[in-house]
C-alpha cells in the first residue's frame, strides 16, 4: 500500500539510469512522450503511471524471453536496435496545459507518438494537438467512448471504453438472470466529471434497451466532503445490485458510509476506477468482500500466460504494487506503440500511423484478456474484451465471461 | 420519500454541520482575534489529518488517543505559521488584506507540494480504529459513532472556547488586542505572544477535528480542498468576529447541505449551502451574529 | 502638481507603446511554439489581471470570483458556434455584453457587502455558476464542449499550428484593458476611487455616484474579462466547466495584480510576465518528477513575493517618484 519515500528516490534514479544506457547506442534513441498528471489531486495515478511505462521500456529496451513483441532482443530491431526514449510530462489535470505540453513534446524533445492521459478531457486536447502535429496518439486509460467518436486520424485506443465495459456487465446480468439469480432493479451512483458522466449515460441506456428497471440515478460532486445523503437515497431505492462509478476518494468514503449507515446492496458491480485500486481495499476491503468490478486486466491468466506473472513482478519491483486496470492498460499502450514504429521502421508520425492502422496483435501476446489489439476506421480496438472481477479472499479473480473465469461469482456479496 | 429517509438525512446532516463548525472554529478564532482569513485552514486540516494517520501506523495510536497529541503538535505549527509568515504579513503597510489572503494562500501551496513530496500522492486511510465503522441504529435511524464522537467533540471545544474567552486572563487579552493592539502594548502585553498564542490555539482546534475525521475520512495531499470553502463559508455565514456563529453556521450549513439533497440533484447539494449564505448576507450585512 | 501627473501619464503611454511595439516584434525571433505559448498565456494573463485590477484594485471590491465571467465568455462563444454556426467574433461580443449584464445584477446586492463578506459572496457564486454548468446537459455538461476544427482563418479564429495569431489577438487585449485602465485612471470614476480609498467615510457623502462607477467598474471589468474567456476557448478549442470556471482560475486572474502591485498601472503586466513564464516551465521542467518540487517552489515564490514586497513587484521601480498621483 505504501509506497516509501526511498522507493519514489530509487524510482527516480532507476528513470535517471535509463538514460546513459540509451545515450550509448549507437542509433538515436526513440523518443515517446507521456503526459500525465504528476502532481495535484490525481498525482497517485501518474506516479505509478510513470513505474508502469518504464516497465514496459525496459521490457522494450533489454533482452527478455517473454512472447511480447519487442521483448527479444533489445531496442527496436526495425530501427536498427534504437532504445525508446520515455519523457514525462505534467499535465495537471488541466486540458490547458496537457496541450501546451503535448506541443512542448513535439516541437522541443521531438517525440515521435504520445501516449496519456488518465483523465479524459485532457485526452480531447491532446489528441486534438497530435492530429494537428500529425503525431500519433494512444489513449492508454481514458474509458470515456465520446473520444474516439470525433473522427481523429491519429486518434488510438487499444482498450476498452465505458460503453464495452458496461455492455459487459449487462451481459453478465442476462446470463446471471438465465441461472435464476433476481436482476430487476439497478442503482447508479456516478461521479460529476467526464468518466463518472460517460458512465452513467451508458449505465442508463443499456439498462433501457435490456429491460432493467433504474431505481435510483444519483449523480454527485466528486470529491465531496460527505456522502451520507447520497446514500440515504440509494439505501432507500435499496436495488438488487449498486453500480457505482467512483475514484478513489469517493469509492473510499461511499463504502464507509454505506457501512456506517448499515446499507448492504446484495450486489455491487463497479465500474472499476476507484474499485481497482488497492488503496481503496486498503481502507475498506473488509466491507467489499464480493465486490465484482469491471477490468481489462486479471492477475489470473498469469496460470495460463506465465509473463504475466513475470512482467507484474518486474513492475511491483518498482512501484510495490501489483498491476491493476490502469497501470496495465499503460503498459500496454506503450507496447502496441512501440510495435507500430518498430514495423513502420520509421519515426515519421505518418509512417507510424500506418503501421498503428495495420496493427493485428494476437491477445496472446499481451498481457491482458483481450481477443487481439486491431483498430477500426475510429482507432478503437473493439475485441478489447473487458473482464469482470470479484473481489474474493483479499484479492481478485475472474468470473466472467465463461473462457476467461477461474471461479464461478459469488451471489449476493457477503 | 419516506420520513425515514428524511429524518435519517437530517441526523446525518446536524452530525456533518456539527463537524463543519469543529472546522470552522479555528478559523472563526483566528478571524475574530486579527482580522486575518487563513486561506491556508483545509491544508491545516490535511496536515493534522496525516500527523493522526502516521501516529497510527508508526505507534498504532488509537486516533482517540492521538488527537490531544495532534492538537498539541498543530498548536506548535500554527504558532509557527504566525511567527515566521503572518506576522510579517499584517505587518505589511500596503494593501494588508491581499497580502494576507496571498501569503496564506502561497503557504497552502507550499504545504500541499511538500505533503506530496514527503507522503506521496497515495491515498491513506485508518484501517481499524476504536470507533471505525461502528453505528448506533435507533428504530432505523443510523447514527455513526465517529460522527457521534466528532459531534460531542465539537459541542465541548465550543463550550471550552466559549469560557475560555470570556473568563480567562488570556482570554481577556486576547479580546482586548483585537480591540486595540495599540492600547494593550501599553499595558505591557506582547502582541505578538498573544497573536502567536491565538494562531496556535486555532490551529489546534483544526488539530482536533482532523483526528476525528482521520477516523473516517481518507488522507491525501490535497483532502484540504474540499474543506476549506466550507468552512469559510460557515464562519462568514454565522458572522465574523462571532465564535458562537461559526458554531450555529456549521450546523445550518450541515443540515441545508442534507435537505438541499434530497430536493436537488445530490451533485447541486452545495448550492443550498451557497443560496443560503447569499441570502442571509444578504439580508444581515454582517453574517447572522457577526460584530465585524 | 497636476503638470507632474500629465507628465506621468504620458510618460506612461509612450512606454506602453514601446512595449506594444517590442512585444510585437518578439515573435520574428522567437519561432519556438512552446515558448510562444507561454507568451500568449502571459499576455491572457496580463490582460484578465488588468480586468480584474480595474474593480478589485481600484474599486476595491475585491473579487474572487472572476473565472464566473471568464467561463461565460467561453461558454457563450463555443455554445453559439457549435450550436448555431454563430462566428467566434460575435460569440466574443455576445458573452462580453451577457458578462457584464450579470455582473451589473450581482453587483446591485452584492455591493452592500463589506470585506471577507463580499470576497466570499464572489466566491460562492462562482461556484454555483461553476456546478449549474458541470449539470448542464445542453452546455455538454462534464462532458464540455470540443470546437470543431474547421479551416485555418480569422473568420472562425482558428489556426492549427501556428500560435502567431493568438499571439497578436492576446497582446491586443492586453493593450485595450491596459488603455481602459489608464483611461480610467484620469477619470472621474477613478478620482472617486482614490477619494474612498483614502476616506472610507468619503463614500457616504459621494454615495449614489461612487455605487454607480461601482457598476460600471464591474460591468466594465466582467466584458474584458469574458473577451479573454473567448479568446481561451478558441485558443485551447475545448472547454469543460472545471478548466475555465473552477475557483484557481479565480485565484489566476488576481495573482498576477497582487504580486505586481494591486491597484497599479502596471502591475498586472510586470506579475504577469514575472508568474506566467515561472508557472509554466517549472511544471514542464521540473514537475514531471511527480513528487510536487514544482508546487513547492510556485507557493514559496508567492509568499515571498507578497510578504517582501507588499506594494507589489513595482515598487521596485517606484522608487524615484510617487506611487499615487500627486493631485
Amino acid at each position: 500500500m505504501t509506497i516509501s519515500r526511498r522507493d519514489v528516490l530509487l524510482g527516480a534514479t532507476a528513470t535517471a539510469a535509463l538514460l546513459p544506457i540509451a545515450a550509448r547506442a549507437d542509433t538515436p534513441d526513440v523518443a515517446i512522450g507521456i503526459i500525465y498528471p504528476f502532481s495535484g489531486s490525481s498525482a497517485q495515478i501518474g506516479v505509478d503511471a510513470q513505474k508502469a511505462f518504464e516497465t514496459a521500456a525496459d521490457i522494450i529496451n533489454k533482452n527478455y524471453d517473454f512472447d511480447l513483441p519487442l521483448a527479444r532482443g533489445e531496442g527496436l530491431s526495425g530501427l536498427g536496435g534504437a532504445k525508446v526514449r520515455l519523457v514525462f510530462a505534467d499535465h495537471q489535470a488541466d486540458p490547458q496545459k496537457g496541450r501546451a505540453e503535448a506541443e512542448r513534446l513535439i516541437t522541443q524533445e521531438k517525440v515521435c507518438a504520445i501516449i496519456g492521459t488518465y483523465q479524459s478531457a485532457v485526452a480531447v486536447t491532446v489528441s486534438q494537438t497530435c492530429e494537428r502535429y500529425q503525431i500519433p496518439f494512444i489513449s492508454a486509460d481514458n474509458s470515456s467512448p465520446s473520444l474516439h467518436r470525433r473522427g481523429l486520424k491519429f486518434y488510438f485506443r487499444a482498450a476498452p471504453h465505458d460503453e464495452m465495459f458496461s455492455k459487459a456487465m449487462f451481459d453478465f446480468f442476462d446470463d446471471m438472470k438465465k441461472k435464476g439469480t433476481k436482476i430487476d432493479t439497478l442503482s447508479l451512483f456516478h461521479e460529476d466529471t467526464i468518466f463518472g458522466t460517460d458512465s452513467g449515460n451508458a449505465q442508463l441506456k443499456l439498462a433501457g434497451e435490456r429491460g432493467y428497471k433504474v431505481v435510483a440515478d444519483i449523480k454527485y460532486r466528486a470529491n465531496s466532503p460527505s456522502l451520507s445523503a447520497e446514500v440515504q437515497q440509494i439505501k432507500a431505492a435499496n436495488a438488487d445490485v449498486l453500480m457505482p462509478s467512483s475514484y478513489t476518494t469517493d469509492g473510499i468514503l461511499l463504502v464507509k458510509t454505506m457501512g456506517e449507515l448499515g446499507y448492504k446492496p446484495p450486489a455491487i458491480v463497479a465500474q472499476d476506477a476507484g474499485f481497482s485500486e488497492q488503496a481503496l481495499y486498503d481502507a475498506v476491503g473488509d466491507k467489499l468482500e464480493g465486490v465484482i468490478s469491471r477490468g481489462s486486466f486479471s492477475l489470473d491468466l498469469a496460470q495460463k500466460r506465465p509473463m504475466v506473472g513475470k512482467i507484474n513482478a518486474m513492475f511491483k519491483e518498482k512501484s510495490g504494487k501489483d498491476f491493476n486496470d490502469y497501470s496495465s492498460r499503460q503498459f500496454m499502450g506503450l507496447i502496441v506503440m512501440a510495435d507500430a514504429i518498430n514495423r513502420a521502421k520509421s519515426t515519421d508520425g505518418d509512417k507510424i500511423r500506418e503501421a498503428l492502422v495495420a496493427t493485428d496483435m494476437p491477445g496472446e501476446v499481451t498481457i491482458m484478456p483481450w481477443k487481439r489489439v486491431k483498430f477500426d476506421e475510429m482507432g478503437q480496438n473493439n475485441d478489447a474484451d473487458p473482464v469482470l472481477l470479484q473481489y474474493i479472499g483479499g484479492k481478485f479473480v475472474t468470473i466472467y465471461p465463461q473462457q476467461a473465469a477461474v471461479a464461478q461469482p459469488m451471489w449476493p456479496m457477503k | 420519500m419516506t420520513a425515514e429517509t428524511i429524518i435519517q438525512s437530517l441526523a446525518s446532516g446536524l452530525l456533518m454541520g456539527l463537524l463543519y463548525g469543529l472546522i470552522a472554529a479555528g478559523l472563526a478564532l483566528i478571524f475574530g482575534l486579527m482580522d486575518v482569513v487563513n486561506f491556508a485552514h483545509g491544508e491545516f486540516l490535511m496536515i493534522a489529518m496525516y500527523a493522526t494517520f502516521f501516529l497510527f501506523a508508526f505507534f498504532a495510536l488509537d486516533p482517540l488517543l492521538a488527537a490531544p497529541l495532534v492538537a498539541a503538535a498543530l498548536f506548535v505549527f500554527g504558532a509557527l505559521v504566525y511567527l515566521l509568515v503572518v506576522r510579517f504579513a499584517v505587518r505589511a503597510k500596503a494593501n494588508a488584506g491581499m497580502v494576507q489572503i496571498f501569503s496564506t494562500f502561497g503557504l497552502a501551496i507550499v504545504m500541499r507540494g511538500l505533503a506530496q513530496y514527503f507522503f506521496t500522492p497515495d491515498y491513506r486511510s485508518i484501517t481499524h480504529s476504536w470507533l471505525g465503522g461502528k453505528t448506533i441504529s435507533i428504530s432505523g435511524i443510523f447514527l455513526p459513532v465517529p460522527q457521534l464522537a466528532g459531534a460531542v467533540v465539537s459541542i465541548a471545544a465550543f463550550a471550552a472556547l466559549y469560557f475560555f474567552i470570556h473568563s480567562t486572563d488570556f482570554g481577556r487579552a486576547l479580546e482586548a488586542t483585537r480591540e486595540d493592539a495599540g492600547a494593550v502594548a501599553l499595558v505591557g502585553i506582547d502582541k505578538n505572544r498573544v497573536f502567536a498564542l491565538g494562531w496556535g490555539l486555532g490551529a489546534a482546534l483544526v488539530g482536533l477535528a482532523g483526528a476525528i475525521m482521520a477516523i473516517f475520512f481518507y488522507v491525501y495531499p490535497d483532502v484540504g480542498a474540499s474543506f476549506a470553502l466550507i468552512a469559510y463559508v460557515t464562519v462568514a455565514l454565522g458572522g465574523f468576529g462571532s465564535v458562537f456563529g461559526a458554531f450555529a453556521g456549521g450546523i445550518i450549513v450541515g443540515l441545508v447541505e442534507a435537505s438541499t439533497a434530497l430536493i436537488l440533484p445530490p451533485s447541486l447539494k452545495s448550492v443550498g449551502i451557497y443560496a443560503v449564505y447569499l441570502l442571509v448576507v444578504f439580508i444581515r450585512p454582517r453574517g447572522l451574529f457577526g460584530s465585524l | 502638481m497636476d503638470t507632474s501627473f500629465a507628465q506621468r501619464r504620458r510618460r506612461d503611454l509612450i512606454i506602453a507603446a514601446c512595449c506594444a511595439v517590442a512585444a510585437a516584434l518578439v515573435p520574428l525571433f522567437v519561432k519556438d511554439v512552446y515558448i510562444q505559448n507561454i507568451m500568449v498565456l502571459t499576455l491572457m494573463y496580463a490582460a484578465l489581471s488588468q480586468s480584474w485590477n480595474i474593480l478589485s484594485g481600484y474599486c476595491g471590491q475585491i473579487s474572487l470570483g472572476h473565472a464566473l465571467y471568464f467561463g461565460l465568455g467561453a461558454y457563450t462563444t463555443a455554445l453559439l458556434f457549435t450550436k448555431f454556426g454563430v462566428l467566434p467574433w460575435f460569440g466574443m461580443f455576445a458573452g462580453g455584453v451577457i458578462s457584464a449584464l450579470i455582473a451589473m445584477a450581482l453587483g446591485y446586492p452584492c455591493f452592500r457587502l463589506r470585506g471577507h463578506y463580499f470576497v466570499i459572496a464572489t466566491i460562492v457564486i462562482a461556484e454555483t455558476a461553476l456546478l449549474l454548468f458541470q449539470n448542464w446537459d445542453w452546455a455538454g455538461a462534464a462532458l464540455g464542449i470540443d470546437i470543431p476544427v474547421r479551416r485555418d482563418s480569422w473568420l472562425y479564429f482558428q489556426f492549427t499550428r501556428s500560435k502567431l495569431p493568438y499571439f497578436y489577438f492576446a497582446l491586443a487585449l492586453a493593450c485595450v484593458a491596459w488603455l481602459v485602465t489608464w483611461w480610467l485612471e484620469d477619470s472621474k470614476w477613478g478620482f472617486w476611487w482614490r477619494a474612498v480609498k483614502d476616506n472610507p467615510d468619503a463614500a457616504e457623502s459621494l454615495g449614489v455616484v461612487v455605487f454607480d462607477s461601482k457598476m460600471g467598474a464591474a460591468a466594465v471589468s466582467a466584458f474584458l474579462t469574458a473577451v479573454g474567456g473567448s479568446f481561451y476557448a478558441q485558443f485551447v478549442s475545448y472547454i469543460d466547466p472545471e478548466s475555465v470556471m473552477g475557483f484557481q482560475f479565480s485565484l489566476l486572474m488576481a495573482l498576477p495584480a497582487v504580486l505586481g502591485g494591486i491597484g497599479t498601472l502596471w502591475g498586472p503586466v510586470l506579475g504577469a510576465v514575472v508568474l506566467i513564464p515561472l508557472t509554466e516551465l517549472t511544471r514542464s521542467y521540473i514537475g514531471g518528477s511527480g513528487r510536487g518540487v514544482d508546487l513547492i517552489v510556485y507557493g514559496a515564490l508567492i509568499v515571498a513575493i507578497s510578504l517582501a514586497r507588499p506594494e507589489g513587484l513595482i515598487g521596485l521601480f517606484s522608487r524615484g517618484h510617487p506611487k499615487e498621483p500627486a493631485r
